[in-house]
């Protein structure tokens, strides 16, 4: 035996006893210990009372002596052990600190692993007795209602459950030292070495053993019982065997799980409970189960094979039969040498007959018809298939192979320069210069910079007006000019020329109409301007709101000819004025046009003043802030220059460009977080990503880095144009062109918003608005327009009614807003849009303005 | 119940199962294969484990019930591999084989009943108590055949209290309930059960009974280890079988 297993069988209670040299206690006692032992048997039975004859004297010394005749502790001890508990436990088992009892019942798995070798033939047929049995045989057990009898079944009363507490943390490695992670002691290393060591001399005597059991299996004269169990054991651990595993010896079917209690010696019946005497629920094989194992034999088609071993056998001798059929019932019964072949041999067999070819003639399924069989012979065409495909697959890869050594250089050549294309963008973060923005505004002392919109009815002369203003100013040379109107002529629309310097598209020029904002820009004295001509084609007012929100102030431009003034005043030039007073542009300049066409009447002027003044003032315009300016667009007169036309004479107040330079522009958010509404995205040389608008608040500069909404995406400022020229920096109220970098295009459009990533402007799909109604106003679907952004949405609720001037609620929840009143209003939109508190938005419906009003 | 084990031929152990219902001619019941790998060592990333490491996967096929399976594997069927290997960790010896893992892979290959009446019942929770049971019988079987050492053979079992139609009839328990038999079924429980041990390895009831009637509950548990121990006989049998 190993000394593995001796250790294991090793009495550790004998050991001791020879070690310690004492045998009785009791004889140690003193003659006072043994006073106090009486004194306290005495008072324990005296405390115990009637309980007292459940218990032995010895007991009692036994628990005196523990708990040094401590008499409440052992009443406690002995009334929980011996009087009250489960009545098991009250047998008296002896409770010897060093007593000589063994402990009868043997724990199952190291007994197992201990006696296997040297019991084995009597523990074989334990197994086999068991297995013989028609079912493995229940214990006697007490009822169930007894055994849930305190089962609360999910209702746990509170007082019994339990608080987890985590167990502390085991420190491990060495005490003390610092927060490194803990060292192995040279202790610990020692014993790992130690036990590993120990593991290997494990390893190396389970394979002796092992060894001895197969000299065991394959010996022939072992006695027949114990054969009998081998093969019970056989076809469970034969898998198990062919591989290498140091567990081997233990393989065995195992179902017995106390072998060291006798098996219930009453019968079956008996032990039984009468609700087991159902029939056995075996059933016969489905037809689906049979034809996935064939007949409906007994035996596995696994060990087909093997019973048919005496055949083979014979067959290595005599000429080999070509038919050798699969089938199980022609198989002769297996001898028992057949079964107790080894694996190891049966593997062999197997082998060998596949070189032989047997495997061929093998008939998988006998049971079905010859013709079923016949379709099956050839190979199925997925097989051609594949096989077609594997020779297809051998050629391709030969000439593959083959072509790397021809031309080796070329395909390298080929790799690198695809790699080189692969490279993405990377190229190094913009630099920033680190500018203070705001100080070097301050100190640039450039010229005011000031944008205006040129909204009016359609065909009221904006374009024309504009084109006119930048030849005046020499922005545009008269031989621009005069392409444009040669041009224009041979289309039959000569009067368009001028509209033309700033409509450039070719649907605009053939329509006649502005249908986009166009910006341009020029210079006077001490200002830079820059102009938004915008639409004034009702279809095309969403383009015009665009325009409207970057502007400063706005001239809005009337058709004094007859008839035109009113419907103008009924159309556009009324929602013009109306929404660009909404977007927030305070100063309006009337440019009253066309006067050459009723000869510069000054009645007529006077008329439209009144009339505009009037609406203006009621679209709560002040006064101060309007200014009429009797022009002639196409001529030119009174915009650069004075009107030379005597008729024009009357007027002696500044021309359109004076009025222009007095405005003052509005304050500039300078020191606010950036904010800047994409107007166009395109592409150019410099960047993938080129972005232009106007910045709203704040201020940026070059290689900041910027956050894009709503996509959330990051970028940085390459480059920033100004007025076309390259500059550092760029402030609240200029028209700059971004070059970005590091950003897909795919994530940058139109009406997006750049802003700070520090302090990015929140997304959000419903915003309260405090709005003046232009039309009734109820629970409907909106468009919203803010700048270039429009997102579909409706109102979902009315809160309030407003007072006008104060501001303070008039009625709560009203149905219905009435034009030219004031609400506040919930919107809810479709999707997420960036919006802010103190942006102005415009909501229409139906191609009409229904209100217009600031976030809140 | 038609039981087979050694079916595939690659597996260290394998079982077929096939449980016949008489429900309807046209529903022919529930088919389970199950494959045992190992034990096997374990990969070398794996961290230590004193025992063996049990792993089980329970798929349906794609056609096995009435509404198409996708191959991925849903809650359903991973709460009945988690089922799977509770009941079997209280059958299998270990500690025996530190280090290494056992793969058990169950595909149920035609799932029990017509699922489409227990959908219209609003619970198919019933089928898959149904389902484990057969799990749990042909993986024990798998594990037997792939000579893996076990206390004993475990089996599964159902029970259900059902009521039959009409109101006022008094629910009564049943045994390997057929869902679309019954009416309504009020609570079901399905137990994995070692008989030599007379213990139960995983108990799993589910059902809204009133907690005061512990004498049902008790009933309910005792019936279905009537049922493990009924499939535990048919495993039993076929392992001899095989073993002759």
């Amino acid at each position: 035996m190993s000394r593995h297993q001796y250790v294991r069988n090793l009495d550790y209670q004998d050991a001791m006893d020879e070690f310690e040299g004492f045998s009785e206690e009791e004889d140690e006692l003193s003659p006072e210990d043994r006073a106090l032992m009486n004194q306290g048997v005495a008072d324990v039975q005296a405390a115990l009372g009637v309980e007292a004859s459940k218990v032995t004297v010895a007991q009692i010394e036994e628990s005196l002596w523990h708990y040094y005749y401590d008499i409440d502790k052992t009443v406690t001890y002995l009334t929980s052990k011996f009087i009250n508990p489960r009545p098991k436990a009250t047998k008296p088992a002896p409770q010897q600190p060093n007593g000589k009892s063994v402990t009868s019942t043997i724990d199952f798995a190291p007994a197992g692993l201990s006696l296997e070798l040297d019991l084995h033939p009597n523990w074989a047929t334990k197994c086999l007795g068991l297995t013989d049995d028609a079912i493995p045989a229940p214990r006697a057990r007490p009822s169930l209602s007894h055994f849930f009898r305190d089962m609360p079944w999910g209702n746990i009363p509170k007082h019994r459950e339990t608080t987890f507490i985590p167990p502390p943390a085991a420190p491990g490695g060495l005490l003390g030292g610092s927060g490194a992670p803990p060292k192995m002691s040279k202790l610990q290393a020692l014993a790992a070495a130690r036990k590993k060591k120990a593991e290997e001399k494990n390893a190396v005597n389970d394979k002796v053993e092992q060894a001895r059991m197969g000299v065991k299996e394959l010996s022939v004269k072992e006695p027949l019982a114990d054969k009998a169990n081998l093969s019970t054991a056989g076809p469970f651990s034969k898998r198990l065997k062919t591989s290498e595993s140091a567990a081997q010896d233990r393989v065995a079917p195992t179902f017995a799980t106390q072998p060291t209690q006798p098996e219930p010696a009453q019968p079956v019946e008996v032990a039984k409970a009468p609700e087991d005497e159902l029939p056995l629920a075996k059933a016969q094989p489905s037809a689906f189960a049979q034809s996935l194992f064939g007949s409906s034999s007994n035996t596995r088609k696994s060990e087909a094979p093997r019973d048919e071993l005496p055949d083979i056998q014979a067959q290595h001798f005599a000429p080999p039969k070509i038919d050798f059929p699969f089938c199980v019932g022609k198989a002769p019964k297996p001898t028992p040498t057949s079964i107790e072949l080894g694996p190891a041999f049966e593997l062999s067999k197997r082998k060998r007959d596949d070189s032989e070819g047997y495997e061929t003639t093998v008939v998988l399924y006998p049971n079905l018809p010859q013709f079923v069989r016949d379709n099956f012979a050839q190979p199925s065409p997925d097989d051609i298939v594949l096989a077609a495909q594997a020779q297809a697959k051998g050629k391709a890869g030969q000439k593959t192979t083959a072509q790397p050594k021809k031309k080796g250089t070329q395909s390298t050549e080929a790799v690198t320069a695809g790699v080189n294309e692969l490279k993405i963008d990377d190229a190094p973060l913009p630099k920033s210069r680190n500018l203070d923005v705001l100080s070097e505004f301050e100190k640039s002392k450039s010229k005011k910079t000031a944008s205006f919109v040129v909204v009016g009815h359609v065909d009221a002369g904006k374009s024309t007006m504009m084109g006119r203003l930048l030849l005046d100013l020499k922005v545009v040379d008269q031989r621009t000019v005069d392409r444009l109107r040669k041009e224009a002529e041979t289309i039959g629309k000569s009067s368009f020329a001028l509209a033309w310097v700033l409509d450039q598209r070719s649907e605009e020029r053939s329509r006649g109409v502005t249908i986009d904002v166009a910006t341009n820009r020029f210079e006077t004295e001490h200002t830079a301007f820059t102009i938004l001509d915008a639409p004034g084609h009702q279809d095309f007012i969403p383009n015009m709101i665009a325009g409207a929100s970057q502007a400063d102030f706005a001239i809005l431009v009337i058709d004094a000819s007859t008839g035109a003034f009113e419907s103008g005043l009924k159309g556009q030039t009324r929602e013009h004025s109306l929404l660009i007073r909404s977007m927030g542009v305070s100063r309006v300049i009337v440019a009253v046009n066309k006067l050459d066409m009723v000869a510069w009447s000054q009645e007529r002027f006077n008329e439209i003043k009144d009339q505009m003044s009037g609406f203006l003032s009621s679209a709560n315009f002040q006064h101060k802030n309007i200014a009429f300016v009797p022009v002639s667009g196409l001529q030119g007169d009174n915009l650069v220059r004075r009107s030379s036309d005597p008729a024009a004479s009357w007027y002696t107040g500044p021309t359109l460009v004076e009025e222009l330079e007095n405005s003052e522009p509005n304050a500039r958010a300078l020191a606010s977080p950036l904010r800047m509404t994409i107007s166009e995205v395109y592409r150019t040389m410099q960047s993938p990503v080129t972005v232009s608008g106007r910045i709203d608040a704040g201020s940026l500069q070059m290689g900041d880095a910027i956050l894009i909404q709503p996509s959330g995406e990051k970028a940085y400022v390459k480059s920033i144009l100004a007025d076309d020229a390259p500059v550092d920096w760029a402030v609240a109220g200029q028209n700059v062109v971004l070059h970005l970098s590091h950003v897909d295009p795919a994530h940058v459009r139109v009406a997006d918003i750049i802003c700070d990533p520090a302090k990015p402007i929140p997304r959000a799909d419903t915003f309260t608005l405090k709005a003046l109604a232009f039309d009734f106003l109820m629970p409907m679907q909106v468009d919203v327009h803010r700048g270039r952004l429009h997102a579909a949405g409706r109102i979902e609720a009315i809160p309030a009614l407003l007072d006008k001037v104060t501001g303070s609620v008039i009625k709560k929840k009203p149905k219905i807003v009435k034009p030219a009143t004031v609400a506040r209003i919930v919107v809810k939109l479709d999707g997420l849009v960036p919006l802010e508190a103190g942006q102005r938005v415009v909501l229409r419906s139906g191609g009409q303005t229904v209100a217009a009003g600031l976030l809140e | 119940m038609y039981l087979k084990t050694g079916v595939t031929p690659s597996a260290s152990g394998s079982a077929y199962l096939e449980i016949e219902t008489s429900a309807k001619p046209g529903v022919s019941g529930m088919k389970l294969s199950c494959s045992v790998h190992g034990p096997r060592a374990l990969p070398r990333s794996a961290p230590f484990s004193p025992h063996v490491v049990l792993s089980t996967h329970v798929k349906y096929a794609p056609f096995a019930t009435t509404q198409r399976r996708g191959y991925l594997r849903d809650p359903s069927e991973r709460d009945l591999g988690i089922h799977l290997e509770a009941a079997l960790r209280g059958a299998i010896i270990a500690d025996r084989w530190p280090k290494s893992g056992v793969d058990i892979i169950i595909s149920i290959v035609e799932g029990d009943q017509d699922r489409e009446t227990s959908r219209s019942q609003g619970d198919e929770v019933w089928d898959m108590m149904n389902a484990l049971s057969g799990c749990i019988t042909v993986a024990a079987a798998a594990l037997a055949d792939a000579g893996i050492d076990c206390v004993d053979t475990v089996a599964g079992g159902v029970a259900a209290l059902v009521q039959a139609a009409g109101d006022d009839s008094k629910p009564s328990i049943v045994v390997d309930p057929i869902p679309s038999e019954h009416e309504k079924i009020l609570a079901a429980c399905c137990i994995a059960y070692l008989p030599t041990r007379d213990e139960v390895t995983n108990l799993w009831f589910r059902g809204d009974l009133p907690a005061s009637e512990l004498e049902l509950y008790t009933h309910m548990v005792e019936k279905g280890i009537l049922a493990s121990r009924n499939a535990n006989r048919v495993l039993i049998d076929c392992l001899r079988e095989t073993v002759e």
